[in-house]
């Protein structure tokens, strides 16, 4: 037994001395950020999308020795943690972030259905967390805590509305979405009454549902046809709009299909293919045509991952940078985490006319930015191109 | 049927040339109190000299989870985390263990002449131990929660699915039931909340009607399950897991088309009144009760059905009784451990209760092993925390748990520890005693 100790003892020791070694000792304090991803879950390709952006961002600040805050250049250090697209996951990794990790702000989660329960947690914590792509309007409400980077389902309903109303004078509306799943019913909802506010009730001829993985929706296509619809506005995802509009072209549908900020994927021209060419969605910017620090953005993406980057990519880039700005306009890191935190939210809470490469962005009170959606337009060549901008009005 | 396992009497190795075996012997002496007293002395060692210990190992702060978090993304810190587990947790544990061995094991004799005194002195120090070791972090007091409820979950679905036999994939569905009745219950009547306005009651009052909200939450589940209990009677086998898979797809649809609850947006504002002792306290009790009800004869009963409905009907068991009773009793336990969950998340949308979750508990069940108390709570226990730990790995979490579930399968096709009764007064027994006991029963059979 007692040499099992002294061993023991022994191996203590030398693993002390080595690890205290390597660890680095009395190194410069460090800016610590939390990256909440859904690295894995059913929407993978958002979790990595939103990583490989912030860690371009942290490539940039490497590259330039540092955050420079009040004069004095610090170290940044990123920890990404996989929420798996759960509620409970996202709250774990948010804690984990907050209390393991003592990251100063979290970028993320995405998803509304994570990004809730995890502003929860950043709320109640006291730590500030941007989230760049949920728009369920809950996810800000009454956490001052909590903010975003992108516009919200409300806002987003009005303007494809009134892109579509001054764009091709159509009056009669069909709208296809999935009844169980949070964002597009909640976008297809806001989109009706916008359109009946212009054109009268009873102007959305056909209001369809189908259910999450449906792959079949030729009953609802045919009803939407039967309908007399000009055109069809379906806020699907990248793995649902090539389905449906094949379907509807074989069905006979030959209108104008419009779409939402989901449809901004590159798997969606490349699942699609030609069918896709020349049909309208609102989003957060647009890829070809992009100008300025969006296009310088967008070229150094390509070249590090070989794809276009999407819109989750974009605003996980701004989110980043809000956080920097955030950081940088606090004036000073104290080291004292509860004092840091605090004085990154006001200075996030405070920011004016932050230039994104998603536009330019004011937060108003709840912590939702005020800013402009772009009509894209896919092209022949299936690039998503610019093609106007609406401004809240 | 469960039989009582031959005690291997640890027969203490008279050579003393085998120092392993010798050691094991002397730990197998140990009782329950023992090694509570333990992990008590690791969990106090941690509390009190955890974080100096960890900065002189050159770790930044104490490894949370058994140190999985800081080795899988730094493996530069592995040295450091190892030793750090054996000095925290192993030495202090194994020590105090073995040297109070003596006292814990007349004292484990004593307090068993009142097992409700013995209960209640093992839970004490149990909580205890659990209390500090989350209590050192919030990550840890909110995996432990989870945890505590995956236990539950898992037990529910046990007695279905172990016990009874049946293959059910209702659970998610009565969770769902559970955890938004819980929810709107609380909510409505203590929460300022824009769908259901003003609370109804001073809310100051919420946290000794929790429990009401609960019950309430388990008794709309248990209702639920008389939609998979009546067609039991005539589907079997894959039929009814069939039909139970059903209904969790209907509870799933019902709360996406029920606007006042948020459709699939969720519902929110949930009162954080699921703190620690309270999962914990209903944890226990679920854990008692259902211990309780399957070494019952309607506990007993459930396995004739499961072993041979037609002879178990022969045999006078009431086979429609059997099975309304345990499909009621595990949706209970689930719409507990639903409402609980909706409490701790403080958020819950219908998409949570679907295949996904399905998948977690069914693996949990089958991971730990059916027909068995004890498996339920080490699968329970077991799967969550070790897939928390496994997070850093990101994709590869998803290659290794499968993996390892397909391992334990090939290896022990009914789980880790299946077809064991989980006798409390015997764990909660001095060891010594016991041996003399379980020679003096096989003597004289």
């Amino acid at each position: 037994m007692r040499r099992v100790f002294t061993a023991l003892a022994v191996l203590a020791m030398a693993a002390a001395l080595v690890s205290s070694g390597c660890a680095g000792r009395g190194a410069p304090p460090t800016i610590k950020i939390g990256v909440n991803a859904e690295l894995t879950g059913d929407i993978p390709k958002v979790g990595e999308s939103c990583k490989r952006a912030a860690q371009m961002w942290l490539a940039d600040i490497e590259a330039a020795g540092g955050l420079e805050v009040g004069g004095k250049k610090y170290k940044v250090e990123l920890f990404i943690e996989d929420n798996e697209s759960k509620p409970e996951s996202a709250a774990a990794a948010a804690t984990k972030l907050i209390t393991q990790d003592e990251v100063l702000a979290i970028v993320g989660p995405n998803a509304s259905k994570v990004a809730i329960p995890a502003g929860e947690v950043c709320n109640n914590q006291k730590c500030p967390m941007i989230s760049p792509w949920s728009t369920n309007p809950r996810t800000t409400k009454d956490r001052p805590w909590v903010f975003r980077a992108c516009f919200l389902d409300d806002f987003q309903g009005p303007v494809v509305a009134r892109f579509v109303t001054e764009e091709f004078n159509f009056t009669k509306a069909a709208v296809l979405y999935d009844v169980a799943s949070d964002y597009p019913k909640g976008l297809a909802e806001f989109f009706k009454k916008a359109w009946e506010e212009i054109h009268g009730p009873g102007s959305v001829v056909a209001f369809e549902s189908f259910v999450t993985k449906d792959r079949d929706f030729s009953a609802q296509l045919t009803k939407i046809i039967a309908s007399g619809a000009e055109f069809l506005f379906t806020p699907q995802y990248y793995d649902e709009v090539p389905l449906i509009l094949k379907q509807a072209r074989e069905l006979g549908f030959d209108k104008p299909v419009v779409g939402s900020d989901s449809w901004g994927s590159a798997e969606l021209v490349k699942l699609a293919g030609p069918l896709s060419y020349g049909c309208f969605f609102s989003t957060h910017y647009a890829a070809a045509g992009a100008k300025g620090a969006t296009k310088e953005f967008i070229d150094r993406f390509k070249a590090k991952y070989g794809e276009v980057p999407d819109d989750v990519a974009a605003l996980t880039w701004d989110s980043m940078r809000i956080v920097e700005a955030a950081i940088k306009a606090a004036g000073k890191i104290t080291g004292d985490l509860a004092t840091d935190r605090k004085a990154v939210r006001d200075a996030m809470a405070a920011i004016k006319d932050f230039d994104g490469i998603t536009g330019r962005m004011t937060f108003t009170e709840e912590g939702d930015p005020i800013k402009a959606a772009v009509i894209v337009k896919i092209s022949n060549t299936g690039e998503f191109e610019f093609y106007k901008f609406v401004s809240p009005k | 049927m469960t039989t009582a396992t031959p005690e291997r009497s640890p027969v203490p190795d008279v050579s003393g040339r085998l120092t392993v075996t010798r050691a094991l012997s002397l730990l197998g002496g140990v009782p329950f109190l023992g090694w509570l007293l333990g992990g008590l002395a690791a969990v106090l060692a941690e509390y009190l000299f955890g974080l100096p210990l960890a900065l002189a190992l050159g770790l930044r702060r104490i490894p949370v989870l058994f140190g999985f978090e800081v080795m899988l993304k730094a493996p530069r810190y592995i040295p450091g985390t190892l030793v750090y587990l054996v000095l925290v947790y192993l030495i202090p544990a194994a020590l105090v263990a073995l040297a109070t061995a003596r006292v814990t094991d007349t004292l484990a004799a004593r307090l068993l002449r009142s097992p409700a005194l013995s209960m209640v002195v093992h839970l004490a120090l149990l909580y205890a131990s659990i209390h500090l070791w989350c209590g050192l972090s919030d990550y840890r007091y909110l995996v432990g929660r989870l945890a505590l409820i995956a236990v539950m979950l898992t037990l529910s679905l046990n007695v279905v699915n172990g016990y009874m036999g049946e293959f059910s994939c209702s659970h998610p569905g009565f969770m769902a039931l559970g955890a938004y009745t819980a929810s709107v219950l609380t909510v409505l009547f203590f929460v300022e909340d824009d769908v259901f306005g003003a609370p109804l009651l001073p809310p100051a009052l919420g946290p000794f009607f929790f429990p009401l909200a609960l019950v309430a939450g388990g008794l709309v589940a248990a209702l639920g399950a008389l939609a998979v209990a009546i067609p039991s009677f005539r589907a079997r086998g894959d039929y009814l897991g069939v039909i139970t898979l059903a209904f969790t797809f209907v509870v799933k649809s019902l709360f996406e088309n029920l606007e006042i609850v948020g459709g699939p947006r969720g519902f929110m504002n949930q009162p954080n009144w699921a703190g620690l002792p309270t999962v914990f306290a209903w944890t226990v009790v679920c854990i008692a009760v259902i211990n309780n009800f399957v070494r019952s004869t309607l506990g007993k009963a459930l396995n004739a059905v499961r072993d041979g409905e037609i002879a178990a009907e022969a045999m006078t068991v009431d086979t429609r009784r059997t099975k309304i009773v345990a499909f009621l009793f595990a949706a209970f336990w689930a719409g507990v451990a639903g409402g609980l969950f909706a409490h701790v998340v403080s958020y819950i949308n219908p998409a949570t209760f679907g295949v996904q979750k399905l998948a977690e508990v069914l693996a949990m069940v089958y991971f730990g092993g059916l027909n068995s108390v004890i498996g339920s709570i080490a699968g329970g226990l077991g799967l969550t925390l070790f897939s928390e730990a496994l997070r850093p790995l990101e994709v590869w979490k998803w290659v290794i748990i499968p993996v390892l579930l397909v391992f334990v399968m090939a290896n022990r096709p009914t789980g880790l520890i299946a077809f064991r009764e989980f006798d409390v007064m015997k764990l909660l027994g001095p060891r010594r005693g016991r041996k003399e006991g379980s020679q003096n029963v096989s003597a004289q059979g």
